[in-house]
């Protein structure tokens, strides 16, 4: 029996990492190579000796592909290709392959340069690593052997990010991440033609099924896998509306700048900076708001880039945007001057990095830090060790290094001393640098962090699974126990099995492969010349010859299938006795017997041969005298093996007697 | 600009938060289940309909908004499935026990939450005897060691069962066949009941049926429907009855004979479902109500000065959300199905509508403001 096998070796949530097992008729894939944030030793990376203890990973696994580029699903990967050795193919979106190194170097900075973790990839292991990337588009069948074959939908959530499918043969399962399904009402995905059904796995990262501001809604055609896996971080939640966190947003900027405050937002350079840049621009322009906006240096150009190169993955609304004109040429908002931190009255800036853990976002913090009239706003997840992890876990007063820090790896810009600062109690002298004076900053503007990343809650996840009629549907990183209703409720609307491993836990569905087989001509119109329709519904049976020849299934006529074959045809008939209780003779005896069947076997032939012999198709009835008893009459019935079911259900008839001679 | 965010520009004024959630179907329970959950149940019929128990975000169930809250989802802590409409549904104070009714009203389904999974499980049921479709009986709950079930359809059929034994503890013996509109216990012997025609009263269980009631709504009341809550905090009338038409009645539980007030609501028509009409008093605010069943608002009335018969009133604050975040296209805008008080947040209301939305919204006081 077929089966594919699904082992998540992650460990979830936001700050998880993403990692699954897959096995297909033979082929292993592995989805997600992803980091968890919130260690720093060995449990940072999934444990890839799951995967295999003796044997060499290239040779056990026929690929690794990436769902997005947000470090829990690919931040494990230059650990994995360049430190535990894979030299396979590595699948991911475009944008993906183009923004993850750029991540991983950001979040290597952090790890090495400012924690000082040991045993961790270098900068050139992301480079090499990243040399193994096989770029894919979207609904594009890649084919990575003979038999296996993935394919790329779009799963809104990040830029770049998408859902696969993975097929071998008839078998195939989808993969999706938490993105942006149409989940609101009336915004259903549209719906194209439908697949043949296969089986195959739907592999699904996060994805979101709403669209927002700069990116779509998810979407999958009816593509009826083998296997949907998708995460169930957000399954068990109902999501605030997307405009409710907008309306935060503008209302925490707008009370800051009324009471004339500042308002930093550390963004990383792509995707919900855009977005936030077009909804303060908008409510700038309707509320007539004079205080400025301002987005750092590099910024324009770095988001620029990448959004021209990757237009086709953004919504309908921004294309049309940036058709007519550039996308960061806003009315209110301008690219921002260092001197213009020190500016009296109210202002606005989007500064990158999104973690305050480096450059200019950071040197605004230190400046605006002291006053309470100020506020930050953190939209994203920070990872430990930065000044961003540290203000969220609500840390008021942070240790900093007054100076520059000389390294060969990271190379912030100058630092200053801004009023405000308390000079810490000492100096220390770092070993291979300058001295750096560690101070004391006192925050007292107001933290915020407003989450806008885009998931599905518990309603995509159930439409996702509507639009793609998946057979069986694997959640992964959750806890059975608290999803026991979920699972109800899946398996309740879609009539599917649901599962629910943990990780490390494996779980084996047998499949049913859908065997395809071609029906001659002939015997299709000998069918019809029964004059019964085909109808989907209605199962009909069909004598037939089966023909397996160069892996081909074909159905013939018998007279066919011996022609093709060059056999003779040989008759195999069924005989048996029935003794019935009766003194009249032979021919009275056949007689009777000719006229009870001519009158229960209407639609047959049944003839009364000179022989005495009855016939109705191949079957022969001849009546004769039992040997030993005058009184009983033997009916010797035989017919050929291809009126079985009628020749068993004659002699069932005649077993019960003759009708009395009226 | 569209509508609804036209409507949201205006909302940074209106509400200092704002929360819109989507359910899987509409509600019209909302039903406090400690003072960090609620259950919300669909009543679709001839559908399975989810009964769920949802948390809310911790930064709408902190006492004090201190320190950051990024959290802002429901998260579904126990789920279960009914195969019949859930109109009313009440908690039974301190265990995992709930109890349901709707049509058709045959019995009341008891159901518990599990404590080691996710799953609402139904357990046992109690009989109603009369079936009277499509009307159904009225819940509420006797807190105490053995709980006590109050039911009725109508006032002839009124009586309390021992929720554990099913013993039937107190009936109200009555020949009435008034149709009931709302239950309510007041205390450990009292309760209060509301008829659709607006007939009134406060019951003591400990004595024969011997209510002090309220009989007439006032003139012209014919093809009204009622319904009414008792409550009020501050040294005004405690009770509100509410009709179909946007009459809003106060009285004094001390002095029922006669409403202490009779107001008119600037509602745009009577309710098209008379069944929605809900009135509730705020927890933490002097002479505050809401009301709500008429479209697709929640109008909060401060109800401190009022005083005489016929007066027109305007509320304090109206509650638009639900008919400016409306996706479905619905025509006309969906009716908001039922409203509730946060518990200890003053200014904080759930309100659930026919769309399957449900707003979690705190309103400024226009008045502290001025």
């Amino acid at each position: 029996m077929p089966e594919i096998r699904v082992t998540p070796l992650g460990a979830g949530q936001d700050v998880g990492r993403s990692c699954i097992l897959v096995s297909i008729a033979g082929k292993n894939v592995m989805l997600d190579c992803g980091m968890h944030m919130g260690f720093s030793d060995d449990r940072r990376f999934p444990d890839f000796s799951y995967i295999t203890r003796s044997g060499r990973l290239t040779d056990f696994l026929d690929c690794v592909i990436i769902s997005h580029f947000h470090l829990d699903h690919c931040g494990a990967l230059p650990y994995f290709s360049e430190m535990v050795g894979y030299d396979g193919p590595i699948y991911m979106t475009q944008p993906t392959q183009a923004i993850c190194p750029i991540l991983l170097e950001d979040y290597r900075k952090i790890a090495v340069d400012k924690k000082g973790e040991a045993n961790f990839f270098t900068s050139q292991m992301i480079k090499d690593c990243m040399k193994k990337v096989v770029a894919v588009h979207l609904h594009q069948t890649v084919q990575v052997d003979d038999e296996l074959e993935i394919k790329a939908y779009y799963a809104g959530h990040v830029l770049g990010a998408a859902m696969f499918q993975i097929k071998v043969g008839s078998e195939s399962v989808v993969y999706t991440v938490s993105g942006n399904l149409g989940h609101r009402k009336g915004c259903l995905v549209e719906e194209r033609e439908e697949a043949p059904p296969h089986h195959h796995i739907l592999c699904q990262g996060d994805y979101n099924m709403t669209p927002d501001r700069h990116l779509g809604a998810a979407w999958i055609d009816k593509c009826r896998p083998s296997l949907l896996i998708t995460e169930s971080t957000y399954a068990t939640t109902i999501r605030d509306s997307k405009r409710c966190r907008e309306r935060d947003f503008l209302k925490k900027v707008h009370e800051t700048v009324e009471r004339g405050g500042k308002v930093l937002i550390p963004v990383f350079a792509l995707g919900r900076a855009q977005e936030l840049c077009i909804l303060l621009e908008t409510f700038w322009e309707r509320m007539d708001l004079k205080a400025p906006i301002y987005f750092s240096t590099g910024l324009t150009e770095k988001a620029n880039h990448y959004y021209k190169l990757f237009i086709p993955w953004t919504n309908q609304k921004i294309r049309k945007t940036f058709v007519q004109r550039n996308m960061f040429e806003f009315k209110h908002i301008k690219a921002f001057d260092r001197a213009f931190a020190d500016s009296p009255g109210p202002m606005v800036v989007f500064a990158t990095p999104g973690m305050l853990h480096a450059g200019q976002s950071l040197q605004i913090f230190r400046k605006w830090a002291g006053n309470e009239k100020n506020m930050v706003i953190m939209p994203g997840y920070c990872v430990q060790g930065t000044v961003g992890h540290k203000i969220l876990s609500g840390q008021r007063k942070l240790e900093m290094e007054g100076r520059q820090v000389v390294s060969p790896h990271l190379s912030l810009p100058a630092l200053w001393i801004p009023l405000g600062w308390v000079e810490a109690l000492g100096t220390t002298t770092c070993a291979d640098g300058p001295h750096t004076a560690m101070l004391q900053l006192e925050v007292k503007m107001q933290v915020e962090y407003m989450s806008f990343s885009a998931h599905a809650d518990a309603k995509g996840i159930m439409q996702l699974v509507g639009q793609a009629e998946p057979e069986n549907v694997l959640l992964v990183h959750g806890e059975a126990k608290k999803m026991e209703f979920l699972k109800q409720k899946i398996e309740q609307e879609f009539r599917v099995n649901c599962y629910m491993p943990a990780n490390g836990e494996t779980v084996t569905l047998p499949t049913s492969p859908s065997i395809p087989v071609g029906i001659s001509l002939g015997l299709l119109k000998r069918e019809m010349a029964q004059g019964l329709l085909p109808d989907a519904k209605k199962p009909r049976l069909l004598h037939g010859t089966l023909i397996m020849k160069d892996s081909n299934f074909r159905l013939v006529s018998s007279e066919q299938a011996l022609k093709e074959l060059g056999l003779a045809e040989h008759q195999l008939r069924f005989t048996c006795r029935v003794h019935l209780h009766d003194t009249r003779k032979e021919q009275e005896m056949a007689m009777r017997v000719y006229n009870h069947l001519k009158s229960v076997l209407k639609d047959h032939c049944v003839q009364h041969l000179p022989d005495g012999s009855v016939t109705v198709e191949s079957i022969l009835v001849q009546a004769a005298a039992h040997s030993e008893d005058p009184g009983t009459k033997v009916l010797l019935v035989s017919w050929t093996y291809q009126d079985e079911e009628l020749g068993s259900y004659l002699t069932s008839l005649l077993k019960k007697g003759l009708p009395q001679a009226s | 600009m569209e509508p609804a965010e036209d409507w949201l520009v205006e909302s940074l004024r209106l509400y200092q938060d704002f929360h819109a959630f989507d359910l899987s179907g509409a509600t019209r329970v909302l039903e406090w289940i400690g003072d960090k959950g609620i259950l919300v149940a669909g009543y679709e019929s001839l559908k399975k309909n989810e009964i769920l128990h949802l948390i809310l975000p911790l930064r709408l169930s902190v006492k004090e908004n201190q320190g950051l809250f990024p959290e802002r989802d429901f998260k579904v802590q126990h789920g279960g499935f009914s195969d019949r409409s859930v109109c009313d549904l009440k908690h039974v104070p301190d265990t995992r026990l709930l109890v349901t009714s709707g049509p058709p009203g045959s019995y009341l389904q008891v159901w518990q939450l599990a404590e080691d999974s996710d799953v609402i499980r139904a357990v046992s049921t109690i009989d109603v005897h009369e079936r009277e479709e499509p009307l159904w009986p009225r819940v509420a709950i006797f807190p105490s060691v053995a709980p006590g079930v109050l039911h009725g359809t109508r006032l002839s059929s009124l009586k309390v069962v021992d929720l554990h034994s099913q013993k039937t503890m107190y009936t109200s013996g009555v020949s009435d066949d008034d149709v009931l509109s709302s239950l309510q216990v007041l205390d450990m012997d009292t309760f209060a009941f509301c008829c659709s025609s607006g007939r009134l009263g406060l019951v003591d269980t400990r004595q024969k049926w011997a209510p002090s009631e309220n009989l007439s709504p006032g003139p012209g009341s014919t093809g009204r429907q009622w319904c009414a809550e008792a409550g009020g905090r501050g040294p005004g009338p405690s009770i509100a009855r509410l009709g179909s038409d946007g009459q809003l009645c106060l009285l004094d539980p001390r002095d029922l004979c006669q409403p202490v007030s009779s107001v008119q609501c600037p509602v745009s028509m009577p309710s098209p479902e008379p069944e929605l009409l809900r009135v509730t008093w705020a927890p933490g605010l002097d002479n505050c109500l809401a009301i709500s069943g008429f479209d697709g608002t929640v109008q909060v009335y401060d109800v401190t000065s009022w005083a005489g018969l016929g007066r027109q009133v305007e509320p304090l604050f109206t509650h638009r959300g639900h008919i400016f975040l409306d996706d479905s296209g619905m025509d006309p805008a969906p009716l908001v199905t039922t409203h509730t008080w946060h518990p200890y947040k003053p200014r904080t209301v759930l309100s659930a509508a026919s769309d399957a939305s449900l707003h979690v919204w705190d309103w400024v006081d226009p008045c502290a403001s001025r």
